[in-house]
């Protein structure tokens, strides 16, 4: 028990021709374009993501700006900058892009890329004892895959839409809204690009499923695992079985917006419900797909730095598993007032109730780990601190919006809006700037700033509830969501919003300054720079790791402490 | 200097196998989802979600006329057009009080307003939803397409019955009324397309 | 009266000609008010035609009702900073309960909740700290706390689901058939009230923008020219559907929220228990315009929303239906009673 890793050396019998092996790299265009390695692609990845999460935060800085105040202040600007026609409705239908873009960009290709992608392609294969995924090509194409749909997307933004430049539709897509109600190619795109990244992301739950089924290093069993590597696999079974009803329902939108046919269109005897249907069945595992990874580094997290094995670490897994289960019976919460039958309405209230449970499981279990610990403060630690938290309050605003008769007031208002960024602008993001600091000096083998990344936390931390609580308290006063405009009443917690975000933006200064610090003069990473409680098999190897790891195959013992899954040289 | 080893043939098989497996329930999934298109309306039409309502036959009709027990319901007519559709449409009354158990016709007035011919289809549901699948249309101008000539005026039946089952349904308590509802769209015309919006 | 009431609307969509459907589709006015308002913000636009609606309206014999300040519309931080953090007052006794519901026993759990785990987290770093607490355990399993935060938070979720199953029974109560029938269809973007049980009435109900509404002493970005006009304390029909896509008919200080979709009707019971104006605004996304088709209810005692019917060339149900066309004979009707 008290072995640390530091002490587990993979390359030590292989001396240094082996060595030489391991860090064998290609070209750079090899190396970056063609790349088959999966740390490279979780570099890109995470790059990506990043770059992402720039261009969706800075249209959610568009967005918060306009609404610091009741009137329409630079919409039109926007409207002819991107090369629309000078007139109110264009200026209006930028909003619905603004919105529309903000969310796809969030959901697909920031979130969906850094936490699977990203930290998924990077630790899986590390903490199973793998020397990389099942299917290192294929993880090539679902990178590419989800770069095209990226742009695909920003090419819509420059297509006719209907009464403007780009898809105004939100990212739900709802016809007949997204058929009829756009004209031009500009949601022809959107959807292809949901296509596009829904197919890299197929691909890549594929790669992640048969890669923790068959990759295992010996005496990996499954119920070794790390909880980082059961909340990817879980997610990859979401995103298997999510994903294609997406494809199926946005590919019958473009068959209906070009070649006549009718499933969601009542004049040839479709049903716009069926589409709402078909995208919440997708939508509401999607949620769960953005947060259980972000669950499993949390998890990972904790424990490395409160010293002390996961608590309840079967319980913790089988939470996961059940909250994927129950994600996908559920999904009509999202569609209270679309015109349910009580009965229904009432099913739905009760299902969605019930995940609270598995979720309080998770977060007691949590704190139960730290119960005891030997608590150190570092930059991972306090991000997973504040998501327990900020999830926390997230969790319980969304017990309230499980009530189906609760929910016939704040249904697409700014409660609404405050729940979910709670849960992600707040849960997962947390999560991954935890994850993000937790294997930095992992990835880069360089040490960030704790100052910085403490102040980044604090100023986030502050920034983000200044911006989201206050919209709580204008969505109960019934200020609905996707409003460019509204009444001056609302103007204050909206003034008190916006000025939250311009701290968060500040806040993020430090982490990129923190990152560019790290890289250019930051100390070198110890193989473990946290100590004896992380525990994982990444901190074996060096910081970075070689290009190639584990060529023989680490053992994994059966340790005294069945849930304490610490590897032990054979 | 090699690069490194490939895995061993044995684990590439069993990693096909497991991928192909995956990407077989990916696929699957995906069939779920156009079947859920016949499989939804299916699911509409035997159990009423949605205040889908029911298409009997006579022999129907006239078991449920067996069963009445003279109690009354009161039905609402609702006519809609939808945008692009230039007819006049409307009930020609707009409630009816009726038997449970006895068929009735209702009568809807369409009128083309427009100087062209135009080609219309109803869609129709009914309110409260658990109605649905008691409320029995034996015939319905909804069940196939409509053509009016220019300024041509039609009333159209509606054949239809309450089935008394609804009376031993505890859903069914204190439904007063049901409203039926059809909405004319303009059919997809490949010769006079409907005007494209130009907002 | 019908044709006044048509010019109103007339002059109504002319006001929006740049940025309504229908006026751009059939108004010939449509280009003069287009020229008025070349650009800028919606206010603008309404600008120049707005006086002409005004004496149009007033010219009627129905007065709009005044609104009262703080109710049926959101409360300002300024005006009222307790009130600008929760739900607006509700005029209907299911929007009460599930108000009560949500004030007695939702906010209070989860606010507890939240303090609980704020608590624990606070206690764990005051007393695990690495300084405090040097050594750490090696508990991983306590069968005991497990089962108490699985069987507790079921406790709290069944004691939440009663009023809730009781919410939603209620809220699904079916009209009677003598209620009061309002269909509202949603349009891009505007609303229409018919009311098939007073003479087909149609009414058209644009917003109006934000100077003529202050002028009119009404909440800007929520105001309407022609507003849905109902009796307080009869129970009402409202079903919704739309024209050409999703929208949502939404008050929410009558707790209520309901899809219009195009090609199917839905409905629900409303009771609203005093006369008042009640604003809400579209709540699906619908376009463009979507921030720009507010829901103003005004409720008025039965006797003189049978006074409005009348006005509109309607008919209360009972009586001889006008047909829409002939309005000048509805005035010649017999007076109308209440109710």
């Amino acid at each position: 028990m008290a072995t640390t890793a530091e002490g587990f050396d993979i390359h030590h019998d292989h001396g240094h021709d082996a060595h030489d092996h391991a860090d064998h790299k290609p070209g750079f265009f090899a190396r970056w374009f063609m790349s088959t390695n999966h740390k490279d692609i979780g570099t890109m990845y995470l790059i990506f993501a990043i770059i992402a999460g720039i261009v969706g935060g800075a249209i959610s800085g568009i967005m918060r700006v306009e609404l610091a105040e009741p009137g329409i202040q630079y919409l039109q600007w926007w409207a002819q900058f991107m090369g629309g026609a000078n007139d109110v409705n264009t200026a209006l239908h930028m909003w619905n892009v603004f919105i529309t873009a903000h969310g796809l960009i969030m959901v697909f290709f920031m979130v969906m890329p850094a936490m699977i992608g990203g930290f998924g392609n990077w630790f899986v294969p590390l903490m199973i004892g793998a020397p990389d995924m099942a299917f290192p090509r294929m993880n090539n194409v679902s990178f590419w895959l989800t770069v095209a749909g990226f742009f695909s997307l920003l090419f819509s933004l420059f297509v006719p839409g209907g009464t403007g430049p780009g898809a105004g539709t939100g990212w739900t897509v709802y016809a007949p809204l997204s058929t009829t109600g756009s004209v031009g190619p500009a949601v022809d795109f959107a959807i292809f690009s949901l296509h596009l990244s829904g197919a890299g992301s197929i691909l890549g739950a594929t790669n992640f499923i048969t890669t923790i089924f068959n990759m295992r290093a010996p005496g990996m069993t499954l119920h070794k695992m790390p909880l980082f590597v059961w909340s990817v696999l879980v997610t990859a079974f979401l995103l298997l079985l999510a994903l294609p009803v997406l494809a199926a329902a946005i590919t019958m939108l473009l068959t209906d917006r070009n070649f006549g046919t009718t499933f969601f269109t009542p004049a040839g005897g479709g049903d716009p419900v069926l589409y709402q249907h078909l995208f919440w069945f997708f939508g509401h595992p999607e949620v769960y797909i953005m947060i259980l990874p972000g669950f499993g580094m949390i998890s990972q997290i904790i424990a490395t730095f409160s010293k002390k094995p996961v608590f309840g670490y079967l319980g913790m897994a089988y939470a996961m598993v059940a909250i994927g289960v129950v994600g996908f019976i559920v999904w009509a919460h999202h569609m209270y007032t679309v015109g349910l039958d009580v009965n229904t309405k009432m099913y739905f209230t009760a299902a969605t109730m019930v995940i609270a449970v598995p979720t309080g499981v998770k977060i007691f279990s949590w704190i139960a780990t730290m119960w005891g610990g030997s608590l150190s403060f570092k930059s991972p630690m306090v991000w997973s601190m504040g998501f327990i938290f900020l999830f926390t309050v997230g969790g319980v605003t969304g017990v309230v919006l499980a009530n189906g008769g609760i929910d016939d007031n704040l249904h697409d208002t700014y409660y609404v809006v405050a729940h979910f960024h709670y849960v992600l602008s707040m849960g997962a993001v947390f999560s991954m700037f935890a994850g993000f600091y937790y294997w930095f000096p992992k990835m880069s083998g360089r040490m960030h700033s704790e100052l910085l990344s403490h102040i980044h936390f604090w100023t986030f931390f502050v920034g983000v509830n200044v911006i989201f609580f206050p919209q709580h308290f204008l969505g109960m006063q019934g200020m609905p969501r996707r409003y460019p405009d509204y009444n001056v009443a609302y103007q204050f917690w909206h003034e008190v919003s916006t000025f939250g975000y311009y701290i968060m933006a500040g806040s993020m200064v430090f982490f990129f300054v923190n990152i560019l610090y790290a890289l250019v003069a930051g100390k070198k990473a110890e193989a473990n720079p946290w100590g004896e409680g992380a525990t994982t098999l990444e901190w074996t190897l060096p910081s970075p790791p070689p290009y190639h790891q584990f060529e023989t195959l680490p053992v994994i013992t059966d340790a005294h402490d069945y849930h304490d899954h610490r590897p032990v040289t054979a | 200097m090699a690069s490194l080893a490939p895995p061993s043939p044995d684990t590439s098989r069993r990693n096909l196998r497991t991928g192909a497996f995956a990407f077989a329930g990916a696929l699957a999934m995906l069939g779920l989802g156009y079947a859920s298109v016949p499989l939804y309306r299916l699911f509409c039409q035997v159990t009423g979600f949605g205040g889908t309502t029911m298409n009997a036959t006579e022999s129907d009709a006239v078991r449920a006329a067996a069963a009445a027990t003279g109690q009354k319901i009161s039905i609402r007519f609702d006519a809609t057009t939808a945008m692009g559709m230039p007819w006049t449409f409307r009930p020609a009354q707009a409630t009816d009080t009726v038997t449970i158990g006895e068929r009735d016709i209702a009568t809807y007035i369409a009128r083309n307003d427009s100087d062209q011919p135009i080609t219309g289809v109803a869609s129709f549901n009914v309110e409260p939803e658990q109605a649905g699948k008691y409320f029995n249309k034996i015939q319905c101008f909804c069940f196939t397409e409509q053509t009016l000539q220019p300024g041509q005026e039609v009333t159209m039946p509606v054949l239809y019955f309450v089935d008394p089952a609804a009376l031993d349904d505890p859903n069914m308590q204190g439904v007063e009324q049901i409203t039926l509802s059809y909405t004319f769209h303009r059919a997809e015309d490949p010769v006079n397309p409907a005007p494209e919006r130009n907002n | 009266m019908k044709n006044a009431f048509l010019a109103v609307v007339a002059a109504g969509l002319a006001a929006f000609a740049p940025l309504s459907v229908a006026a751009q589709d059939a108004a010939p006015a449509a280009p003069v008010a287009a020229e008025a308002a070349p650009a800028a913000a919606p206010a603008a636009a309404v600008d120049a035609a707005a006086p002409a609606a005004g004496a149009a309206a007033e010219a009627s014999a129905y007065t709009p009702m005044a609104p009262t300040k703080g109710k049926g519309m959101p409360t300002s931080y300024q005006d009222d900073p307790a009130k600008s953090l929760t739900f607006q007052d509700q005029y209907s006794a299911n929007g009460e309960y599930a108000l009560w519901m949500h004030d007695m026993i939702l906010l209070p759990v989860i606010t507890v909740i939240s303090l609980f785990v704020l608590g624990l987290l606070l206690w764990v770093v005051v007393r695990f700290n690495r300084r405090a607490n040097p050594v750490a355990s090696k508990t991983t399993h306590n069968t005991m706390i497990e089962v108490v935060w699985t069987i507790v938070p079921v406790i709290i979720l069944v004691i939440i689901a009663v009023p809730s199953i009781t919410l939603l029974a209620r809220q699904y109560e079916t009209p009677p058939a003598d209620a009061v029938t309002i269909k509202a269809t949603g349009y891009q973007w505007y609303w229409g009230y018919t009311y098939p049980d007073h003479g087909e009435i149609e009414v058209i109900s644009n917003m109006l923008d934000e100077a003529e509404a202050l002028k009119r002493g009404e909440p800007g970005q929520l105001a309407v020219d022609n507003r849905m006009v109902v009796p307080a304390g009869v129970p009402l029909r409202i079903q919704t559907t739309a024209s050409d896509v999703i929208h949502a008919f939404a008050v929410p200080s009558l707790w209520f929220k309901m899809d219009a979709v195009p090609g199917r009707l839905n409905e629900k019971l409303l009771t609203i228990k005093e006369p008042g104006v009640y604003y809400g605004q579209c709540s699906e996304l619908c376009g463009a315009r979507h921030a720009y088709m507010p829901i103003v209810v005004e409720a008025l005692p039965p006797a003189e929303f049978a006074a409005w019917v009348k006005a509109q060339g309607g008919s209360m149900p009972g009586e001889e239906a006008a047909a829409p066309a002939a309005a000048p004979a509805a005035e010649a009707a017999a007076p109308a009673t209440a109710g």
